[in-house]
């Protein structure tokens, strides 16, 4: 057995610490070590985006992502987007929106979403088309993800 | 006081909140405690004898707890209609199978049909564990040659691949009406051409998972995602010598699934690693492995020849086809028979002679996807019928109109359709729609100095709801009414599968509307074979339209119980639609549909003459749903088929070489991204309501996918003038076709 690395980070919010392998991702540290299996691994590869995070305000996809590389970071995950009370502005309009079916991939969608509109909250159709395009979803058709981000935005589409 | 019902209103899907805060749990995300983790070993060559499978290596290797085979399998066979495949391929000793299993002992001959093919499942302390254990795992092959092309399959001397399927044809259908070549020989203009249709993966976002253990009742329990929970039990229990009850299936959260989830992946093995060490065991397939390990749309090969007078009356039709089964049937002979039924397209023709097969080949078994048969035998119907507009000079629109079905047309199976064909009506509304005024555009190529062409093209199509050709369909439910006075309390348990489609939602909706009560007062007890009769499987547009049966007669009953004073009231309602027959075998005659839902399509394409990509602009879609139980999912479920219905005309391309996987990721299957998408998706939902089945309801979710191809090859055609008779209409394959002709 290789020897394991301690990390310290802060995930929503919070102060974790855990033990990984070198060779572990962030997504496998997240699921498999803290049970945290809102962020979901659709391919493993950096192709679908379903286990996007937050790593210091940056989107990324955890699966290309070394739990190793956590060391003083901030994490945020979907369980940390919704406030303690009711849903975050992002949630709450996927809902209106019917802007997911299976839902495997909303939880990556409304972390890249919230990415955007944290640095460009009033982004154009296009702008958040583009931003988007790294997410793959098999079931709604895009559209109305898309719509769901805008009228968060407070931009009409 | 009447309550107002949910039916019809675009209510928030019940499951939504869970998911949009990554609380819901997929198969994937669960846990147990002891729980322990398992790998498959895959065959992984096409096809092989195996000579001696040595486990020992694997099994001494520390945190290892057991690796089980084939001859671990106490009935060494699984299949949807057929039990033709076996659990995992055993070894061949002395020519004897290992000890204890297979009914047929001449179909598990240790053989090795295709790279997904199970050989093992090890189960260890860890993952990586599992992983290394499987890698020491010793199979002796003796490799065969791997036959992979339909041709190549049917010619009579070729190696015969599975004992059941002499000739490696699984199934025939042939179909006689009139008589064509009288027909042909009286036609003005005649269109015949070859058509090629490749694979296509299911490719939903959540890979196979599963978790396995003993149920505090002793039940052999399984959390899986699947289609169809009593099916799932009904297998398990077949293949591991078990009785019924005690096999339990629930199905969590699905991530998708769209037909592909039809047939058995990790279900059996599971249960049996669970069941054998009596312990959790959980798996998670990697993409690839997902990839190698289910089923695929059928490749199609098809011969088509249509004739019609100059006046635009279609009056002969004949196809030859061929679908690519892979070398067990999974559902093949039913993709056959929707492929028979749609294949010269929902037309009024006089003389029709189809001649169809399902082939055995080594590549990946082929089964169930969103629209089973029928984008394939649209695709060339409609392209059929869309080259005949031009060759005569009629609106293709019109051309249509004049041909297509009415309640009572007589069908290639020489019965008429059932009464409610709504085609006409739906043609028209897609076809008088008006474009989107100021769509953004997609923008999603911007090569400069190349010449753009624009183009539109339509298409329709129907499909039949249910299981067909003598099936007998049915689907239960249980109503069970708590309160004194007046009714608190309504518990209505059914097993139907929420895939993402929103099924459980529109349960809720009907049984609203069945027993005038709001929201708070129906508890939905779902998708567990403990708590509810089957509802048949999530698919063939069925679930809705059966479950509505279901749902409804079950309030009848116990409503009528109600009035007569019982306090509480329990009834169960199994629902039968009108019986199905089979097709004669050599004149197709038969009545094999319940009932149809029709759709059409406009597409609005630009090509880029010098790189061959094409960008839809503008797609519109007419469905009629007979009554749209939430309107919001259903334009949901029209948008999402069409991102489908576009992947499989223009982009997925799933390769293989000598039955080898070679598009196995994401990376190299390419699915369509939000760029890949149309500027807008135009739903029109026609309310026509269905007089066959209950409330009107239509089934629909296959629908919007089935004409997306002909639809943008028409449009292709009227940008370029090229038609391309091979799907998908890669970059490559549309600037070979340009080349040719500029
Ligand atoms: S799982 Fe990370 S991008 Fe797909
Ligand atoms: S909702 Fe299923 S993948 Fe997006």
């Amino acid at each position: 057995m290789s020897k394991k690395i301690q990390v310290s980070t802060t995930i929503n919010g919070e102060p974790v610490e855990f033990l990984c392998e070198s060779n572990q991702s962030l997504l496998e540290v997240l699921r498999d070590g803290l049970n945290m299996t809102g962020s979901k691994e659709g391919c493993n590869n950096g192709n679908c985006g379903a286990c996007s995070v937050l790593m210091d305000g940056r989107l990324v996809n955890s699966c290309l992502v070394l739990g190793a590389e956590c060391e003083d970071t901030k994490i945020t995950t979907i369980e940390g987007i919704a406030p303690k009370e009711g849903l975050h502005p992002l949630q709450q309009k996927f809902l209106e929106h019917a802007a997911l079916q299976c839902g495997i991939c909303t939880p990556g969608f409304i972390v890249a979403a919230k990415a955007l509109l944290d640095t460009n909250p009033h982004p154009t159709e296009h702008e958040v088309r583009y931003w988007l395009a790294g997410n793959l979803c098999r079931c709604t058709g895009y559209d109305k993800i898309i719509r769901a981000v805008l009228d968060t935005a407070g931009v009409s589409s | 006081m009447q309550q107002p019902s949910l039916l019809g209103q675009s209510i928030t899907r019940i499951d939504a909140r869970a998911k949009v805060t990554g609380q819901a749990h997929y198969p994937g995300d669960l846990t147990m405690p002891g729980m322990a983790h398992a790998k498959v070993l895959f065959a992984r060559r096409p096809h092989a004898r195996v000579r001696h499978i040595d486990i020992s290596a694997a099994l001494a290797l520390p945190g290892v707890l057991g690796i089980f085979t084939g001859a671990d399998v106490p009935n060494n066979e699984y299949g949807l209609v057929l039990f033709d495949a076996p659990v995992m391929v055993s070894e061949l000793e002395n020519g004897n199978l290992a000890a204890g299993n297979a009914q047929n002992l001449k179909l598990f001959d240790g053989i090795v049909r295709h790279i997904g093919e199970k050989m093992a499942i090890i189960v260890a302390e860890t993952e990586k564990i599992a992983e290394h254990a499987r890698s020491l795992i010793k199979i002796n092959y003796e490799d065969l040659p791997a036959i992979t092309d339909i041709h190549e399959a049917i010619k009579p001397d070729a190696p015969q691949l599975h004992p059941h399927y002499p000739g490696n044809v699984i199934q025939r259908y042939r179909v006689r009406r009139g008589d064509v070549e009288a027909a042909f020989a009286q036609a003005d203009v005649i269109i015949e051409d070859t058509y090629w249709m490749g694979a296509q993966e299911h490719a939903y976002l959540q890979p196979e998972a599963g978790l396995a253990y003993i149920d505090e009742t002793g039940r052999l329990t399984i959390q899986v995602a699947g289609q169809w929970t009593h099916e799932d039990q009904a297998q398990i229990a077949h293949a591991l010598k078990l009785p019924l009850d005690q096999v339990r299936v629930i199905y969590p959260a699905i991530g998708g699934a769209f037909g592909g989830r039809e047939d058995m992946s990790v279900q059996i093995v599971l249960c049996l690693a669970a069941q054998r060490l009596n312990r959790p065991v959980k798996i998670i397939w990697t993409r690839e492995e997902s990839m190698i390990g289910h089923h695929k749309r059928h490749p199609f090969w098809v011969h088509a020849k249509l004739g019609a007078t100059k006046d635009g009356k279609l009056v002969a039709a004949k196809i030859n086809g061929m679908s690519d089964a892979g070398p067990y049937n999974y559902t093949s002979n039913k993709v056959l028979g929707n492929f028979t039924g749609t294949c010269v397209g929902p037309y009024d023709i006089p003389n029709v002679a189809i001649d169809s097969a399902a082939v055995v080949t080594n590549n990946i078994p082929s089964g169930a996807f969103r629209g089973f048969g029928a984008p394939q035998g649209l695709f060339v119907a409609e392209t059929q019928i869309n080259k005949m507009a031009v060759a005569l000079g009629i609106d293709p629109v019109e051309l249509r109109r004049r041909n297509c079905w009415h309640d009572g047309t007589i069908t290639p199976f020489n019965t008429p359709v059932p009464p409610g064909c709504s085609l006409n009506e739906v043609i028209s509304a897609c076809a008088e729609n008006k474009k989107l005024e100021g769509a953004a555009p997609n923008a999603s190529f911007s090569i400069l100095n190349s010449k753009f062409a624009k183009g539109t093209g339509f298409a329709c199509g129907h499909k039949n709801i249910g299981f067909s050709f003598g099936y007998p369909e049915n689907s239960a439910c249980t109503v069970e009414l708590h309160g004194n006075s007046e009714i608190e309390q309504a518990i209505v348990s059914l097993a139907g599968a929420d895939c993402g489609q929103g099924a459980h939602t529109a349960f809720l909706q009907i049984a609203s509307e069945a027993l005038s009560l709001p929201r708070e007062k129906i508890e939905l007890q779902l998708s567990d074979t403990s708590t509810s009769g089957s509802s048949g499987s999530a698919s063939a547009s069925r679930l809705t339209y059966m479950t509505a049966g279901a749902i409804v007669g079950a309030a009848k009953a116990a409503l009528a119980k109600w009035q007569d004073e019982e306090r509480p009231v329990k009834m169960h309602h199994v629902y039968r639609p009108r019986p199905t027959t089979q097709i004669h075998p050599q004149t197709g005659e038969g009545d094999p549909n319940i009932t149809y839902a029709y759709i059409a399509q406009s597409a609005e394409v630009e090509v880029d003459i010098a790189t061959g990509q094409v960008h839809v602009h503008n797609l519109v879609c007419a469905d009629d749903v007979g009554r749209a139980v939430n309107p919001q999912q259903i334009v949901g479920q029209i948008e999402g088929a069409v991102s489908q219905g576009l992947g499989y005309a223009m982009l997925e391309n799933f390769v293989t070489e000598g039955g080898y996987v070679k598009t196995a990721h994401f990376s190299t299957y390419l699915i369509p991204s939000v760029l890949d998408m149309p500027d807008r998706v135009q739903s029109i939902i026609i309310e026509h309501p269905d007089p066959t089945g209950t409330l009107g309801i239509r089934g629909m979710a296959e629908l919007p996918l089935m004409i997306v191809a002909p639809a943008i090859v028409a449009a292709i055609h009227n940008a370029t003038g090229v038609w391309v008779n091979e799907l998908p209409v890669t970059p490559d394959r549309l600037r070979q076709a340009l080349k040719k002709q500029h």
